[in-house]
Order: structure tokens, then C-alpha cells, then sequence
């Protein structure tokens, strides 16, 4: 007992056999995240018959022809470059509307407070195509059908929720007492919001950001139900090989790859600001 | 106008809210108000909408295939929500004890949540593929298998549970981690010096700590995984037969391949109560623990 008390001083908590097994543990689970995507990546990268042989083969010929193939398929290309553009009105909208509504919400008389609460739960938390489908037909009259901005605008029921919580717990680490100075110095409250508030909470900033457009890039149920072609994401650039699944593994993973790789950059690049994010929207949410 | 301006308190703060309440009247209000409409007829995208009363609700609860899809939704949303809380927070509990830098490692194991559901369900199929694919070849190595996987009614729930599990398991991990991060060193170094155990110290002291935080990632991974769809799409689309079926898959089809839109709707409306239902008697518990405590 002696023994173990001496352990937990020096080396922190657990004994040591439970260190280890922790070790391992981990190790195993950074295996189990990792195998997946390095496994497809190797197919992505073989010809069409080392990536169909039996048994699978473990070292190869590494091939870019997948990739070329892919870089020549042009609708492909097209539903990469919707994506960009979708990904970057639709964060864009999302900050501009979520960050005077969290101040309001935070700062700010409101009445309907809870209200207005309740309302972002229940879009956040309700089914995608209890949304599309109605929307389906209204997008078609008004034409915002199969367009780029008609999808970013869809995607804020999801995403306003979110960027509203996350900014709201970042606007109340402010003091109050700055706006009350800021206020005796004839300051308005649009002055106090984009003077003080969002240059003091960039980094909370960056983190709704980031966590908006990974979710919007990564969207399949809403694009499949409001485009059609010129509007078509890189999700549904991806889905259009899921027929090849039998055939052609090479185009399908090559797809799948370049597919994910922004989100895989974004993800070393803002690891705090995802850590951050996902970790208040759950004590939100 | 006048009434809106005295409910929202000011008029400087209704301009502050008003394009966060158009945007999701229009994005949320007008679908949903259309929706519930919509599912007291029997439209199908053209000329035909009539009125039909309830006869949309009646024949969906009298329909075994419908309470067959909800049974697969509900049974894919437990299994998955079950296990992923379980391995996400064990392993939260396991990194935490680590003494040494974690952020490599925490990058690492959030990389599934940066994949989106279709590529994951097109990378499982290339390594679920019961001839070829890698995952029958490792557990050959173990003398077990070869299995169908999405193939077999009896194995494609299961297949599906285990790539939502290497999906999104990561999430409930960061965020424990982030809980178990967060709580106050004193207790726990108080019960260390009284020569209490790990288990002790994690059972009585750390766990009720965390039980609120816990209960809100079990509510978020169980309206998640209800609201499942690109993996189920992506993969079996809802086969063999109707073994995978889950509602949204159930309902896109109702809608765009067979264009009975108020059947589709009337399955929304059900479904959204449902996940209300859940939603509400799981924020209850956490409701009740909290008073407890």
C-alpha cells in the first residue's frame, strides 16, 4: 500500500500495470482510426489488379493512374469545386447571421429568449427530410432549385443552431462591465459587437467556422434532395461511384480520398479550434 | 409590427435577431407547416392532392413494414449509441492517465469524425467485400469467418453498428476528455492521499462529476443515430430485403422513388414526435441527477 502511495505521488495516477494496459489500449485505438483510411488509401493506389487480388496485398506497385482517371472526370471536378463554393456562402451566411443574434441573445433584452431557445433546439435536432422534402417543391417555383446558394441556405437550419451556441458561450466570457464603458463613451451596441466583441473572440470565431464547414462539406441527405446537377456537391460526386463497388475499386477509393482530404488538412491545421468547439456544443447542445 | 417590436424587447435587438428568424422560418417553419400539411393528403408531386384525413397515419401504424423500419432504427440507434459511449469514455479514461503530450493522439483518433458518411460507407464496402476485402483476410487469420457482412440479413445491422462505431466514437472520446480534463484536482488528490483506489476514486468521485455531461453526449449520439442515412444509403440501402431499412432510407424512397409524399411526410411527423420523446425522457434522467445530487 506504501508502495502504490509512493507511485500515485511520482508517477501520477494508476499503478503501473494500469499505465501500460492504458498504452496499449490507446495504441490499439489509434490503430483501429488510422487502419481504415490508410487501407483505402493503399487501394487508391494500386492497379485495378493488385487491388483485386486474393489474398489482399500488403506491398505494391504504387500507381497514380486512379488519381489521373479522376483529374480527367469532369463531373467529378465540377461537384469538388460546387463544394468550395457551397462550403464557403454557406459558413459565410451562418457567421454573418449567428454572430448579431448570439450578442442580442447574450447582451440584449429579448422577450422570446427561451423561445427562440427551444426553436434552435428543435431545428438542429429534427430529421433532414422533414425539411427537404417540403422544400423540394418551393425550390423548384422559386428557383433557388439545384443552385449553390438555395443549398447554403438550407444548410443554416442545421448550422445557425450551432454557430449561435458556440458564440454565445464565447461572447459571455466577456466581461460586461467593457460594454457599459464602451456604452458612457456613446459606443452602440453594433459598435460594441464588431469593435470589441468579435475581435476579442477570433479564435471561438474560427472554431464555429471550422466546425460549419466541416459539416457542410461532409452533408449527403439535404444536397441529394435539392440538386440535381449544376448544384451537385462533392458528396454526391462520391455517391455516383457507389455502383463501380463491384468493378472498379480504384476510381471509388481515389474518390473517397480526395474527397476527404480538405477535411483531413482542416483537422491537423485546427485541431484546437475543432477540440474546442465540439467540446461547448455538447455542454450546449 | 408593433407587437413583434414590444415581444423581442427593443427595436435595437429585433434587428440584431430578425435575419436569424427569417432564415429559419423559411429554412424550418415554412417546411415543417407545409410538412404537416402535406401529410393529410395524397400528393405526389403533380396534379393529385387531395384531402385523405388521417388515412395516411392509419395505414402507416396498421403497415408492418413501417414498424419493422422503426425497429431497425431504434435497434441500429441503441447498439450504436451504446457502444460508442461506452469505448468513447473508456478511452477518454485510458488517454487521460497517459503522461504524455496527447495532442498527436487526440488528432489521430478524431479523424474519422472528419470523413463524411458516404465515404465511409464506400471505404467499408471495399473492406467489408466478403470475397476480397481485407477485413474477411485479417479475421481469416483468426479462424474466424469469411462472412457476408452487408450480404446476410443476419450480419448487415451489425456491419452497419460497427462503422458508425468507428465513425463517431471519437466524439463522445474528445469531449469526455475535455470533462475529465476540466474536473477540480482536489477531491481526487484528497481521496489519493486517503489510499483510495483508481476504481474508487473513478466510480465515486469522478463518474458523478461527469454523469450530466455524459447523459447530454448520450442524447446527442441517440438523435444522431436515429436521424441515420448516408451510411445505411451508401452501403445496403436498407437490403437484404428489409433488414437495414431505417427511416430516413424508408422515407426517401417513399417520397422520390415511389411519389407518395404525404405517406413520406406522415413517417416524418411520427418520427419527429418519437425523437422528441426520447429526447425529452433521456434530458429528464439528467433533469432528476442533477436535483439529486
Amino acid at each position: 500500500m506504501t508502495a502504490r502511495t509512493t507511485l500515485h505521488f511520482h508517477g501520477g495516477p494508476g499503478t503501473g500495470l494500469s499505465k501500460a494496459w492504458a498504452y496499449v489500449f490507446t495504441g490499439a485505438m489509434v490503430l483501429f482510426s488510422l487502419f481504415p483510411v490508410y487501407w483505402v488509401l493503399t487501394v487508391s493506389l494500386k492497379t485495378r489488379r493488385d487491388g483485386l487480388a486474393s489474398p489482399p496485398l500488403w506491398i505494391f506497385d504504387p500507381t497514380t493512374a486512379n488519381y489521373l482517371k479522376l483529374w480527367g472526370h469532369e463531373t467529378f471536378k465540377y461537384t469538388f469545386l460546387n463544394s468550395v463554393i457551397i462550403t464557403a456562402i454557406g459558413v459565410a451566411l451562418s457567421l454573418a447571421i449567428a454572430i448579431p443574434t448570439a450578442y442580442a441573445i447574450v447582451r440584449m433584452k429579448i422577450r422570446g429568449r427561451n423561445l427562440v431557445g427551444v426553436w434552435l433546439i428543435l431545428a438542429y435536432m429534427l430529421p433532414e427530410f422533414l425539411f427537404v422534402i417540403p422544400m423540394f417543391s418551393l425550390y423548384q417555383w422559386t428557383g433557388l432549385y439545384d443552385t449553390h446558394v438555395g443549398l447554403a441556405l438550407m444548410y443554416q437550419v442545421h448550422v445557425l443552431p450551432l454557430s449561435i451556441w458556440l458564440l454565445s458561450s464565447f461572447f459571455r466570457e466577456i466581461n460586461p462591465a467593457i460594454d457599459e464603458a464602451a456604452r458612457i463613451e456613446g459606443a452602440s451596441n453594433w459598435q460594441i459587437l464588431t469593435r470589441i466583441y468579435v475581435p476579442c473572440t477570433l479564435p471561438g470565431m474560427a472554431a464555429t467556422a471550422v466546425l460549419n464547414a466541416i459539416w457542410i462539406w461532409n452533408e449527403l441527405a439535404i444536397a441529394l434532395g435539392l440538386t440535381f446537377s449544376r448544384a451537385q456537391t462533392v458528396t454526391l460526386g462520391v455517391t455516383s461511384f457507389r455502383g463501380y463497388a463491384a468493378l472498379d475499386w480504384g476510381a471509388m477509393t481515389a474518390a473517397s480520398i480526395v474527397a476527404i482530404v480538405p477535411m483531413l488538412l482542416f483537422a491537423v491545421a485546427a485541431q484546437k479550434h475543432i477540440v474546442k468547439g465540439l467540446s461547448l456544443g455538447a455542454v450546449k447542445g | 409590427m408593433t407587437s413583434a417590436l414590444r415581444f423581442l424587447g427593443s427595436a435595437s435587438a429585433f434587428w440584431f435577431v430578425l435575419p436569424c428568424l427569417l432564415v429559419l422560418a423559411f429554412t424550418s417553419v415554412y417546411p415543417v407547416g407545409f410538412g404537416l400539411a402535406v401529410s393529410f393528403t395524397n400528393w405526389n408531386w403533380g396534379n393529385q392532392f387531395e384531402l385523405v384525413g388521417w388515412a395516411n397515419y392509419a395505414n402507416l401504424l396498421a403497415d408492418a413494414e413501417f414498424w419493422s423500419v422503426i425497429k431497425n432504427t431504434v435497434v441500429f440507434a441503441a447498439w450504436a449509441t451504446a457502444i460508442e459511449t461506452a469505448l468513447g469514455f473508456y478511452l477518454a479514461v485510458q488517454v487521460d492517465k497517459l503522461a504524455i503530450r496527447t495532442d498527436l493522439i487526440r488528432a489521430v483518433i478524431m479523424l474519422p469524425l472528419m470523413v463524411s458518411g458516404i465515404v465511409v460507407a464506400l471505404m467499408s464496402k471495399v473492406m467489408f467485400d466478403p470475397f476480397l476485402g481485407i477485413i474477411n483476410h485479417l479475421i481469416g487469420a483468426f479462424g474466424l469467418g469469411p462472412s457476408a457482412f452487408y450480404g446476410a440479413a443476419d450480419t448487415a445491422m451489425a456491419s452497419i453498428v460497427a462503422v458508425d462505431v468507428w465513425w463517431q466514437t471519437a466524439f463522445v472520446f474528445i469531449i469526455m476528455l475535455a470533462g475529465l480534463r476540466s474536473l477540480p484536482a482536489e477531491p481526487v488528490e484528497a481521496a489519493r492521499v486517503e489510499g483510495a483506489s483508481e476504481f474508487t476514486i473513478f466510480w465515486s468521485i469522478k463518474l458523478p462529476m461527469l454523469r450530466s455531461l455524459l447523459i447530454t453526449v448520450i442524447i446527442i449520439r441517440a438523435i444522431d443515430t436515429l436521424k441515420v442515412f448516408d451510411i445505411v444509403f451508401g452501403t445496403t440501402g436498407g437490403g437484404p430485403a428489409l433488414a437495414t431499412e431505417v427511416v430516413q432510407t424508408f422515407v426517401y424512397r417513399t417520397a422520390y422513388s415511389y411519389q407518395q409524399i404525404g405517406k413520406a411526410m406522415a413517417t416524418m411527423i411520427l418520427f419527429s414526435i418519437l425523437i422528441l420523446v426520447i429526447s425529452l425522457t433521456l434530458q429528464a434522467l439528467q433533469r432528476r441527477g442533477e436535483r439529486d445530487a
